[in-house]
């Protein structure tokens, strides 16, 4: 045990630095197999004791050291799953010949998010998670995404299948901007969407070395953004894993044709990577998943004003003013007594009294027919990623990377609205050299929407214009005049709303023909500034950044790291999306941190101030520091301790979003230009509550000036390895927001009377008929607590067998008043057993993941309700075929295709059963 | 074999936790319906009404009327919901008794009086009485209005169906207290409930208005001033837009209190005198010559007085015996109370008219009505046969005493 430190530190080295031979040298050559199945172990890493000079091991478990020394030398041979051995090299004559012992062992990763540099996942002075590609490898998970879902204190919103947003420590949401995701360096939100792209976008599955998640406020590292959390996914390096390798999986899901019918999941990649020379190194990757996407199928009635809604009784044969989750164009609803019946009445005044008489005198509120999600949405999902790199070796230890990652794909988003994302395309693409000691980086995020379009829109315009709802002949009068009709034979109330439906439905395009396709088409290519559904956007994102480690200079007093950010957004959707029908919106932020860390008590303590100023033009500067502790207790035992401050600033969309999203609703972003534009405060507006749906503020809303966002977080945690045998991680946290970002309904009453508007809701009518509502941004008054623990428990059995369990908590106190959108489950679990090798040879793996989580309340602007509790059964088998570099699994995702949900509106998620052929996947 | 046994129990933990915990996801994804009423089981309105032999002249009225065949079906529809306004025998025998001018006398046996409504009573004129008492929708007496003005609620009489399919005549039910009406007759039995529907029986018929109220005010003998008044204040508007266009206006609903002829002569007269005394006139002379201009419904279309009574002048004061609503006597309050007329399109501000009723028992005895500036309030004439409660197709004509003065 105690060697440990030491050979990781060589490790550690050995990650980060790689020599080039330059002088009169010996060539030891070699090669490295797995001792228990003889197969070519690849990115091992083989350094010589003594020195930092090293490399990896190529596809083919073959390495060449080029050293200036002489014989002897000593080998050490490392990578994580084995044994670290040491090699003597007398003669460089023939190979050295490797037999690599392989090896379980518990809390021997090393992690560089925690403190931007290279440490023990023991030590790490605040919490976090790694997934190794080991463990993605192993993991019955379909998408490398899904493994974050296990981790604990992770929940993963589902919006369809290739487009999942892990969140921590609660605010769970499609498209959570409290949590940072950034990938190789590079934030991947999608700058305009707002809503991290790492599932569309990101790396293939086949390049990603590990991912790193950091739960709690991270802003003081990562800047803006990082409230509750930052996960860092990082590519592999050519230099390191080299050579062609591939995978197919192909799978089936709706097995049970309960929401669609059986279809098939394919999901390939493959990743090429060549050490050309010493100096340069290059990888190219491709990804392609096709399914039929899973399905939002929630047909509860959904009553709503504005963003806000609950769930309500009745379907679409008993309540006429039904609008379904998951059914589109049935948001399209009037009065008919107040909006249609005095037309009729004007016409034929003998009619007036017996309207009068109709429902007793209350509004009857009349939906149209809606279309079904399959109807509404590209019902196939595609996603095609493809990424490559070129690395070069400035010098032994600088190497200067051009990388790139494009990816393109159909999938289905759930923000205020659902929206059917279709030819989507994202690239990120970056420069960055970097030293162990500096870097530098600069990267842009260009931005495509494509083709996608709001399909709740979108869906009520194919309404309109099958037959527009108003005038004389349209489908609200029609309705009507069918409906007076049957009550004047005699009709009850139900049956003559049944009639009239039906006739007013008369020639309704149905949704498998050719009329509803052409007209769908034509209003989704519409854009949405025009009329139609269809966004424009095509917002960028630029950024430069760069960091030092001063340590080199001032080691004897403190480890010192600075470093700086510019950042620069570019929004441009022509109007669909932003108030940017005039040209483009610039947003410029800035960004400098620094942090200081020490040990003391001969490493019994180590302390870490940092501190981070951001800038963004539309706001005041803003200071998050961060102070963190951790104590040894005892080898491999440490006690963290952490105070840390994030911040955000309102979001793109929060500042700058100006999208209509019918229903007589408008979201608008908190900069000051709206007011004047929509003359907010000239005609007033007043606020609508968001806890009593009847209630209005009669107090004229005030706007206040829109805030960034903090929270201050303070942390306690545990993490140790008692034995060799069982690794425990324990954390508690209590966090406390300030000026917490909301969304909040405004109403600006159409008689410009707020009384108008009171009445209304007394009489059960739609806020949205007597005035125009904006959904604005606002900060709340009052602070915002969370709180919450994780407890993680890894047991490592003989041969290799692991237990893993885990248990978390997240609450959400004194958040009364307004919608803070925690939509969390307050305790979840999971549990694990796996071995990544067993029986003869070793080539025997599986793993079976268990996770329950409890029921929630979740609350988002585009449905809010109970989520029940719900739990998923995830496992695989795999097997190594010998000699062949070839792997076999077989995997199941919610083996019992027990259906759920973990947000309203969203997919329903069912089983997905796989079969995958790899070839040199390590 | 440790590690199997290892392998065993770890499985058999995680069975163990499949037991406990895999029962099914609660997926809530189906709406849940809202519960509909289904059509409660029992016998229809037309079997009802069949199956009670003290209804079984109406019945056989009802039969005579093809109501009961016509499509689409209407009472004999257990899916639809009606109301029935239905009198009994003994005020059918006392309405045939009166229609046949006393050829059928009341103490006849039934068959007689079965046997006049199958021979004497028309098919058209047995449906029209029919229909106009049918409501398409339930109304039980705790539904009905209490309060003035009345709702109209349309039964299933269309009188122009070739004007529009939405056309319906409309009965006025209405109660206060414990008394019930439609129009202006009392029931006698309500809320007998039929699976769909409800009969109430009525202590008289209420027949079908056959004609507007312009209709009725041109041509009565005794309106003949008030017709002139309307035409003279007409005079200079576009036809459609007309006052006249108004009361012969199907659509419209409307209780006009018409003063009689030697009311509006009488009005006219001193109206007259009172302009002539103000130009020097001796009054014995103003009187006499006012007497003679009046004296006939010509006063409104002679030059001599066009700048006396100007359209605007006697618009003003006929729609100010004009409310917008219909208002049969049993409707009027016991305590006066003052109502908007027609007058407040032009003055918003004015307080209409005072009216006032004086019942015995569900039968209004007295009533009357009075104009601001009238010293006494003008009597309802009541009588309902020929000068109280004439409804008609678009009002109720009610006619009174004196002129009412708005000022």
């Amino acid at each position: 045990m105690k060697k440990h430190p030491r050979y990781l530190a060589l490790l550690l080295i050995v990650f980060t630095f790689t020599i080039t031979a330059t002088a009169q040298t010996v060539t030891v050559t070699g090669n490295v197999k797995n001792s228990s199945n003889k197969d070519a172990v690849p990115a091992v890493s083989v350094t010589i004791k003594g020195s930092s000079s090293g490399t990896f091991t190529d596809e083919k478990g073959d390495f060449k050291v080029v050293t200036a020394q002489k014989l002897p030398i000593t080998l050490i041979i490392s990578s994580i799953g084995f044994e670290t051995k040491e090699m003597l090299v007398t003669s460089a004559s023939s190979p050295v010949q490797v037999d690599f012992v392989p090896a379980s062992s518990l809390g021997t990763e090393v992690v560089v998010s925690a403190s931007r540099v290279p440490q023990r996942i023991l030590e790490s002075p605040v919490s976090i998670e790694r997934i190794s590609a080991a463990n993605i490898r192993n993991s019955p998970a379909a998408s490398y995404y899904d493994v974050l879902a296990n981790l604990k204190g992770v929940d993963v919103v589902t919006s369809s299948l290739t487009f999942k947003t892990p969140s921590t420590r609660g605010f769970s949401a499609s498209g959570n901007t409290r949590l940072n995701q950034l990938v190789d360096g590079m934030d991947n939100q999608a700058p305009g969407l707002n809503f991290s792209v790492g599932g569309v976008v990101g790396l293939t599955e086949l390049d990603v070395d590990n991912i790193e998640l950091l739960p709690g406020a991270s802003s003081a590292l990562y800047g803006p953004g990082g409230m509750t959390g930052t996960i860092l996914i990082n590519s592999k390096n050519p230099f390191k894993y080299q050579g062609l390798s591939f995978q197919i999986k192909e799978g089936i899901m709706n097995t049970d044709s309960r929401f669609r019918s059986l279809s098939p999941y394919h999901n390939w990649s493959v990743r090429w990577a060549e050490k050309v020379s010493d100096r340069f190194a290059f990888k190219i990757g491709m990804e392609l998943v096709a399914a039929k996407d899973w399905l939002g199928y929630d047909k509860r009635n959904y009553s709503r004003t504005g963003t806000n809604g609950k769930i309500i009784d009745g379907d679409r044969a008993t309540d006429p003013n039904y609008d379904g989750i998951n059914t589109y164009g049935d948001e399209t609803t009037i009065d008919i007594r107040s909006n249609v019946f005095p037309g009729i009445a004007a016409s034929a005044p003998f009619l007036k009294g017996f309207l009068d008489t109709l429902n007793g005198g209350r509004p009857m509120n009349v939906s149209r027919t809606g279309y079904n999600e399959n109807e509404a949405v590209n019902p196939n999902t595609l996603n095609y990623k493809l990424s490559g790199a070129l690395h070069y070796k400035l010098s032994a230890k600088t190497e200067a990377i051009l990388a790139g990652h494009w990816g393109t794909g159909s999938t289905v988003y759930t923000g205020s609205e659902r929206y059917s994302l279709r030819n989507l395309k994202i690239g990120q693409y970056k420069f960055e050299i970097n030293n162990p000691n500096w870097m530098l980086r600069a990267y842009t995020t260009q931005e495509d929407a494509g083709e996608s379009y709001n399909a709740t829109v979108t869906t009520r315009l194919v309404n309109e214009a099958w037959k527009p709802s108003g005038g004389a002949t349209g489908w609200f009068s029609q309705y009507s005049q069918a409906y007076l009709g049957a009550r004047l034979n005699g009709a009850t109330d139900f049956n003559a709303q049944t009639a009239a439906r039906a006739a007013a439905d008369v020639g309704r395009p149905s949704p498998t023909s050719d009329q509803f396709r052409t007209l769908f088409d034509r209003v989704r290519s519409v854009p949405i500034s025009k009329g139609g559904g269809l966004f424009l956007d095509k917002t960028n994102l630029y950024m430069v950044e760069g960091q030092a480690n001063l340590s080199p200079v001032t080691k004897n007093v403190a480890d010192i790291i600075i470093g700086a950010n510019y950042k620069r957004y570019l929004l441009n959707s022509e109007g669909t999306l932003f108030a940017d029908s005039t040209g483009k919106i610039g947003i410029n932020e800035f960004g400098a941190y620094m942090q200081a860390s020490r040990s003391l008590f001969n490493d019994v303590i180590k302390l870490s101030l940092s501190g981070r100023y951001d800038k963004n033009q539309n706001f005041k500067g803003r200071f998050t520091p961060r102070a963190t502790m951790v104590v040894k207790v005892a080898d491999n035992n440490n006690i963290r301790f952490s105070y840390q401050q994030a911040y955000r600033f309102p979001s793109t969309q929060q500042q700058w979003i100006n999208l209509n999203i019918g229903s007589n609703t408008q979201l608008i972003g908190g900069n000051k230009s709206f007011i004047s534009y929509y003359n907010l405060k000239t005609t007033p507006t007043y606020e609508l509550s968001a806890t009593s749906p009847t209630t209005v503020n009669t107090t004229a809303y005030g706007f206040p000036d829109s805030k960034p966002e903090s929270v201050t977080t303070y942390e306690m945690g545990y993490k140790g390895l008692v034995g060799k045998n069982l690794l425990i991680d324990a954390y508690g946290y209590y966090g406390e927001y300030k000026d917490f970002i909301y969304r909040t309904l405004v109403i600006q009453p159409t008689s410009g009377n707020v009384n108008d508007v009171v009445t209304a809701l007394a009489n059960n009518v739609p806020a949205s008929n007597v005035g125009r509502i904006f959904s604005v941004p606002a900060n709340t008054t009052s602070k915002v607590k969370t709180y919450g623990f994780g407890l993680s428990i890894d047991y490592r059995l003989p041969l290799g067998f692991i237990v893993s369990g885990n248990v978390s908590s997240d609450n959400l106190k004194d958040a009364g008043g307004f919608r803070a959108s925690f939509s969390t489950p307050k305790y979840r679990t999971n549990f694990s057993l796996a071995n990544n090798g067993f029986g003869k040879g070793k080539r025997i793996g599986f793993n079976v993941t268990w996770r329950w989580q409890d029921s929630f309340y979740y609350d988002g602007d585009f449905g809010n309700g109970d989520i029940p509790a719900m739990h998923t059964l995830d496992a695989q088998v795999s097997y190594k075929v010998p000699n062949t570099k070839v792997g076999l699994k077989l995997g199941a995702n919610n083996l019992l295709n027990q259906y759920y949900v973990n947000a309203i509106g969203n997919s329903m998620v069912g089983g997905l059963y796989y079969v995958a052929f790899a070839y040199n996947v390590f | 074999m440790n590690i199997i046994k290892h392998i065993q129990h770890s499985g058999l933990t995680l069975l163990a936790l499949f037991i406990l915990f895999t029962s099914c996801n609660k997926l809530n994804t189906d709406p849940t319906p809202i519960a509909i009423p289904g059509n409660p089981s029992g016998s229809t309105l037309a079997q009802t009404l069949a199956a009670t032999a003290s209804d079984s002249l109406y019945n056989r009225l009802v039969i005579r009327s093809g109501v009961l065949t016509a499509t689409p079906a209407t009472i004999t529809d257990a899916g639809q919901r009606y109301t029935m306004f239905v009198p009994d025998n003994n005020v059918m025998k006392a309405f045939i008794n009166a229609l046949s001018g006393g050829a059928v006398p009341i103490g006849s046996p039934d068959a007689v009086f079965s046997g006049f409504i199958t021979a004497n009573i028309p098919v058209a004129s047995a449906a029209g009485i029919v229909s106009y008492n049918i409501v398409p929708q339930a109304l039980p007496t705790s539904s009905f209005p209490t309060s003035f003005p009345n709702l109209q609620y349309p039964t299933i009489l269309n009188p122009a169906p070739s004007l529009s399919a939405l056309l319906r005549l409309t009965t006025f039910p209405s109660k206060r207290g414990a008394i019930t009406w439609v129009n202006n007759v009392p029931l006698a039995a309500a809320d007998a409930i039929a699976s769909n529907g409800i009969i109430h029986h009525t202590a008289g018929i209420a027949l079908p208005p056959t004609a507007s109220l312009w209709s009725r005010i041109s041509t009565d003998p005794d309106m003949t001033y008030f017709k002139a008044a309307v035409q003279r204040g007409d005079s200079g508007t576009a036809a459609a837009s007309t006052l006249q266009a108004g009361l012969d206006n199907i659509g419209a609903n409307l209780t006009v209190f018409v003063p009689s002829d030697s009311a509006m002569r009488a009005a006219l007269t001193g109206l007259i005198a009172q302009g002539l005394i103000a130009q020097g006139v001796p009054a014995g002379i103003a009187l006499a010559q006012a007497g003679a201009l009046a004296a006939t419904p010509a006063v409104f279309s002679n030059p001599l007085l066009y700048t006396a009574l100007t359209p605007t002048l006697v618009k003003g004061i006929a729609v100010y015996h004009i409310l917008g609503t219909r208002a049969f006597t049993v409707n009027l309050p016991t305590t006066a109370a003052s109502f908007k007329t027609l007058l407040t399109s032009a003055v918003p501000t004015h307080p209409g008219v005072s009216i006032q009723a004086t019942f015995t028992g569900p039968v209004v005895t007295a009533a009357t009505v009075k104009g601001v500036a009238n010293a006494t309030p003008s009597i309802i004439f009541i009588n309902s046969q020929s000068s109280s409660d004439q409804n008609a197709t678009n009002g109720v004509l009610h006619k009174i005493d004196q002129v009412l003065l708005p000022q």
